[in-house]
């Protein structure tokens, strides 16, 4: 058999991996896609663990409504469906309260809930949305997100960052110049005054992304939630079905994609990726992979420098700032409840009526003081929360079956995923397997307190329990370090060109022809599709990629004019 | 919570485009299984817009490698082994191996461990299986080395190119065969039942409880007489295994990768609710959100009664097709399946070293009273005195299936009715008790303390991740004389063709049936393209064509 070639190699078919490939593909460049695991997706999973029911142990909403890539790729043309929810978020407290913010779709159930709870904060959470519109907020969004990290050497003031540009713009009466040094947590005391929507925010960020107390992520944690209710819906059958439109664009334009396929080394010659060799465990023959034009790494980014680049192309300053990268902030413990019953939240049943009842909740909603708490437990180094009372276990819980029948079998319900924050296994005191040993203890904790939230979430009710920890986790999908779905943390550090290092942060590497695809590039995680579609400044850049008239670059992109056309 | 609430979201609600709710396609293929998958790659690369619905969130049916055990282990709770890939013409018209599809056929690949201490392996190999069968009984060793000379040929000039060639009447084919000497002998076995064959053959009973069972695992009546000549093709192909590396999920994923490649859709979350027929012909599908896939040609993988029963407004079925789906019979058995995953490899107390490389061991069953008493309790509904089946550790051939270093994924799968007295909830728990009691009699490595995770799958459990499978049966319908050849799945089908205009069948219960064999879809492609003028573009493999100039001219 003659050596594999193609013009591009991409390691990884994870969300980013695959969209990548859709992109070159469509470029015209032959391109293969390999994936270490049986299916490609990444964190673009339903796991079908009991016949008929199917579990989100990762993803689970559609954040990446704004992104160019629906329409760049053509994905509704590869099956790509969605299921619209009217109710997204609600939260409830252990002392008997339960609101119901509804979704953009529905925004006079906030408007009723809020009008009970809390007058003063009268369509707070969709406030923003509203004055934005769809339009505002796309252009804020595609600025947060779907915007490459300018060339080295351009300075940017605060200010003057595109988001902070679309914000000026688009919403002058809400700016005054303190808010870029902001953290949400402050926003939400100044702004907020029902303590459950405070908790309901701080929540939502953190699990949409940027955490309530990094400082200077204020509107990185606001653009969580933004794109949370942009979309507001998930894709019919769940994220997988997602994966799957973008794999078959891939695939049609002709990309080669292999599973099974793990690369145990990225080939440097002189300098230049020049291809990828599979590791022995790879069901293919041909294990040397060519690649004439580019590699693209889709793994995350302490994989590709510490197990894929052969150490003597490195030198020891980088690798440390490599190891150092900081996992923090978004490794969960995700638990999957199969019942009977949704959830009768203080024992009612019109808390949540069943054609509005949220797809998901966060509970217990009851003090902020709560959140700081878990915030400790999950920065820690410690393993896990350091008590197993209710406010060290403020969960998401998703329920997705309500709105999407394909999810369950008639008579059940589907809570899936329960999201928790925990610290990421690497800096556990206990060692990486310490969460695994407390893991039937927090599932014990975390339904006990379920149930006394929902008192029919007992018994007979709950028919199984699924969870996969962040160590289990990141044993399923290597790619996800620390067990965290974004991972690597989201903070400034680690933000825009500073993702994951200065000198990576617009996707080249030192290794010439080797390029970052993975959420550990800017901006990090959430099947945004923003990763490959801001990469693809880069490679126009560079010469590798000609795309047709469907492309369009970010309105903020500021070009790298010394490196126009300098290869190809 | 109802099925009709899930409607297709209002236009002013979408924010992204999305598959249309109209389409026009040359081919709609009903269901994403081996046979769908493989008509619909045939026709898309025929030059025609096709594209293939699925219920379930993957594509695959019986082709399915699912995380059972979760989180971190995989399963391939359908087919675990594939045992035409010696003939497969979709594994030589596609070079499916550009998708990384490999599959590994091991020598050592059925065993037999019996109560006695003695043990029984079928190998790959013709001799090695000899020495076996010797270390019991020279002389069904030799009996054996004698009918396999003829029964390889029955299988390779008779039984493989027929399985790829629309079904022959009863009339044709006993000409056919009359043709010669193996023919003769096939047309001969026919007339007998499982045991009587294994039973003039073999003298030990531990050779015939062995033979029996891999004669009728999958689905013949041991004591039934009128499909005898499959007792050499099932023997022969339980010597020509081969797991698929990377689990059975991938040859869907390569054969869809075919499609997409060609131009195909595959819509997956999408069940079909509804084949339209107009004017006595079928002019597309409606799936369950509302969504209308027009076609010239639908393709069928479903059996009859939900095909004709279910999915066609029943004015628009020929008379003979609700016979057929009124009539038809389900599998006569299912399966009870338990997997594991261990942190050790489970190791056989066996004579015989090459027990723990075989594929599959049985396990249970000392004589042929035990088999027949197994498999007439099965079929009567009842789960009976005589309990035991086939184990496999999968990742033996496939480490793939678990990333975690060392950890094995295994399972004992055993033969089980529909309907148990109180139902599987019930009976469940007794039966994973007995089945764990039965393996760890015989195997070490599968005690509590090396079990890491467990599940176990009914026959109400298959049906309900693939409810293509209604009573869990694995073939869409039982195999019996009335329901084979061109009697499956009526007389009023013939390659694929249905009696009505445009619709076509190619799912297992249509001839030659399942167990991944290929026929259906192979078959009913074949139909299509020659309807529908587009180009043949495949040819007839070697095999084949041999077949049909010593019989068919």
């Amino acid at each position: 058999m003659p050596d594999e070639r193609f013009d591009v190699v991409v390691v990884g078919g994870g969300h980013n991996g695959s969209t990548i490939a859709a992109y070159l593909a469509k470029c015209g460049l032959s391109t293969c896609v390999l994936e270490a695991r049986p299916e490609c997706g990444g964190g673009q999973e339903n796991t079908e663990v009991r016949p008929g029911f199917r579990i989100d142990p990762h993803a689970t909403y559609l954040y990446g409504g704004a992104a160019p890539g629906f329409e760049q790729l053509e994905l509704w043309k590869y099956g790509m469906r969605m299921v619209y929810y009217p109710s997204m978020a609600g939260v409830v407290t252990l002392d008997g309260q339960a609101a119901n913010l509804g979704s953009r779709w529905r925004p006079d159930l906030a408007a009723a809930s809020l009008g009970r709870y809390a007058p003063d904060d009268q369509g707070g959470a969709g406030r923003m949305f509203d004055i934005l519109g769809e339009a505002g907020a796309r252009d804020l969004l595609r600025a947060l997100f779907w915007t490459p990290p300018p060339p080295e050497g351009v300075e940017l003031d605060p200010k003057d960052l595109p988001w902070w540009k679309v914000f000026r713009q688009r919403l002058p009466e809400l700016w005054f110049d303190e808010l870029v040094d902001m953290n949400y947590l402050d926003f939400l005391d100044e702004f907020v005054h029902w303590e459950p929507l405070k908790v309901l925010s701080a929540i939502g960020a953190w699990y949409c992304g940027a955490h309530p107390a990094w400082d200077g992520m204020l509107l990185q944690a606001i653009g969580g939630t933004l794109l949370f209710e942009y979309a507001s819906g998930a894709p019919r059958g769940g994220m997988h079905t997602y994966a799957h439109a973008i794999i078959r664009a891939a695939l049609a334009h002709g990309a080669r994609v292999i599973t099974n396929a793990p690369v145990g080394e990225i080939v440097v010659r002189d300098g230049r990726a020049v291809g990828v060799r599979l590791s022995d465990q790879a069901a293919a023959a041909e294990k040397m992979i060519w690649a004439d034009k580019a590699v693209i790494s889709a793994i995350d980014v302490q994989h590709t420098f510490r197990s894929l680049i052969g150490r003597s192309h490195l030198d020891p300053s980088f690798l440390q700032r490599i190891d150092d990268i900081s996992l923090k902030g978004g490794s969960l413990f995700v638990m999957s409840v199969i019942c009977r019953e949704l959830p009768r939240y203080h024992g009612r049943a019109d808390a949540f009526p069943d054609d509005v009842y949220p797809s998901c909740v966060v509970a217990p909603g009851d003090s902020l003081e709560w959140v700081r708490i878990q915030t400790r437990d999950a920065y820690s180094t410690r393993t896990g929360p350091t008590a197993l009372e209710p406010e060290h276990l403020t969960m998401m819980i998703c329920t997705h079956d309500v709105y999407d029948s394909t999810r369950t079998v008639e008579g059940f319900h589907v809570l899936s995923p329960i999201y928790l924050e925990m610290p990421p296994p690497e800096y556990d005191v206990n060692g990486p397997d310490g969460i695994n040993r407390q893991k039937d203890e927090i599932t014990k904790a975390a339904l006990d307190l379920l149930g006394r939230l929902a008192p029919n979430m007992t018994g007979d009710n709950i028919v199984d329990v699924f969870v996969n920890s962040p160590q289990d986790s990141e044993f399923r999908n290597t790619g996800m370090v620390g067990g965290n779905w974004y991972g690597i943390r989201h903070s400034e550090d680690q933000w825009f060109g500073s993702r994951p290092l200065p000198e990576l942060g617009r996707y080249r590497t030192p290794i010439d022809g080797l390029y970052l695809c993975n959420q550990t590039s800017h901006p990090g995680g959430l099947c945004l599709m923003a990763v490959p579609y801001n990469l693809m400044h880069m490679l126009i850049e560079d010469g590798v990629a000609e795309p047709g008239p469907w492309w369009y670059p970010s309105e903020h992109y500021i070009p790298d004019t010394s490196r126009m056309g300098v290869r190809s | 919570m109802t099925r009709g609430e899930h409607r297709i979201t209002e236009p002013e609600l979408r924010i992204l485009e999305e598959f249309p709710t109209r389409s026009t396609f040359d081919v709609v293929v009903v269901g994403g299984g081996p046979n769908g998958l493989i008509a619909a790659a045939y026709l898309a690369r025929a030059g025609l817009q096709v594209a293939l619905i699925e219920r379930r969130q993957e594509i695959g049916g019986g082709l399915s490698t699912e995380e059972t055990l979760f989180p971190g282990y995989y399963t391939n709770p359908h087919a675990f082994y594939h045992m035409m890939t010696d003939y497969l013409p979709v594994l030589s018209d596609f070079d499916l191996r550009v998708h990384g599809l490999y599959f590994v056929k091991p020598n050592a690949q059925a065993a037999a461990l019996f109560p006695d201490g003695t043990s029984l392996l079928l190998c790959h190999q013709l001799e090695d299986t000899k020495d076996s069968l010797a270390t019991v009984s020279p002389a069904d060793a030799a009996a054996f080395g004698r009918v396999m000379r003829t029964w390889r040929r029955i299988v390779d000039d008779l039984l493989a190119p027929g399985t790829y060639l629309p079904a022959l009447s009863p009339i044709d084919m006993i000409e056919a065969m009359e043709r010669t000497d193996i023919g003769r002998e096939a047309l001969r076995l026919t007339e007998l039942s499982p045991i009587e064959i294994v039973d003039e053959t073999f003298d030990d009973d531990r050779v015939r409880a062995l033979m029996l069972y891999v004669s009728c695992m999958w689905g013949l009546d041991p004591r039934e007489s009128g499909l005898g000549f499959m007792v050499p093709l099932m023997i022969d192909r339980a010597m020509n295994k081969a797991q698929c590396y990377g689990g059975s999920h991938k040859l869907a994923g390569a054969l869809s990768r075919e499609i997409h490649k060609a131009g195909g859709i595959v819509l997956d979350n999408a069940e079909v609710t509804r084949i339209i027929v107009e004017h006595g012909a079928v002019t597309g599908v409606e799936c369950f959100d509302g969504r209308v896939l027009e076609a010239k040609a639908v393709l069928s993988s479903l059996a009859p009664p939900l095909t004709f029963g279910k999915l066609i407004d029943p004015v628009a079925v020929p008379a003979e097709l609700i016979e057929a789906a009124t009539h038809w019979e389900w599998d006569k058995w299912s399966f009870f399946t338990l997997s594991l995953a261990t942190d050790t490899v489970p190791r056989y107390r066996a004579d015989d070293p090459w027990v723990d490389d075989a594929l599959m061991v049985l396990l249970g069953f000392g004589t042929t009273d035990d088999v027949l008493a197994h498999y007439d309790a099965v079929a009567t509904g009842q789960l009976g005195s005589v309990l035991g089946g086939h184990a496999t550790v999968e990742t033996r051939y496939d480490p793939t299936l678990t990333r975690l270093p060392g950890h094995q994924v295994s399972f004992l799968q055993m033969h089980a009715p529909y309907d148990v007295d109180g139902g599987w909830d019930a009976a469940g728990p007794d039966v994973t008790a007995e089945l764990l009691a039965l393996w760890r009699r015989h195997c070490d490595g599968v005690e509590p303390e090396h079990v890491l995770r467990q599940s176990v799958e009914s026959p109400v459990d298959i049906e309900t991740r693939l409810t293509s499978m209604v009573r869990g049966s694995i073939k869409h319908g039982d195999y019996n004389p009335l329901q084979m050849g061109s009697f499956r799945p009526n007389a009023s089908c013939v390659a694929g063709r249905s009696p009505i205009e445009g619709l076509y069948l190619c799912g297992s219960s249509s001839y030659p049936g399942g167990l991944v064999i290929g026929g259906p879809g192979y078959i009913a492609a074949g139909s299509v393209v020659e309807d529908l003028a587009a180009e043949r573009w495949w040819r007839t493999p070697r095999f084949m064509a041999r077949y049909q100039e010593q019989y068919l001219s």
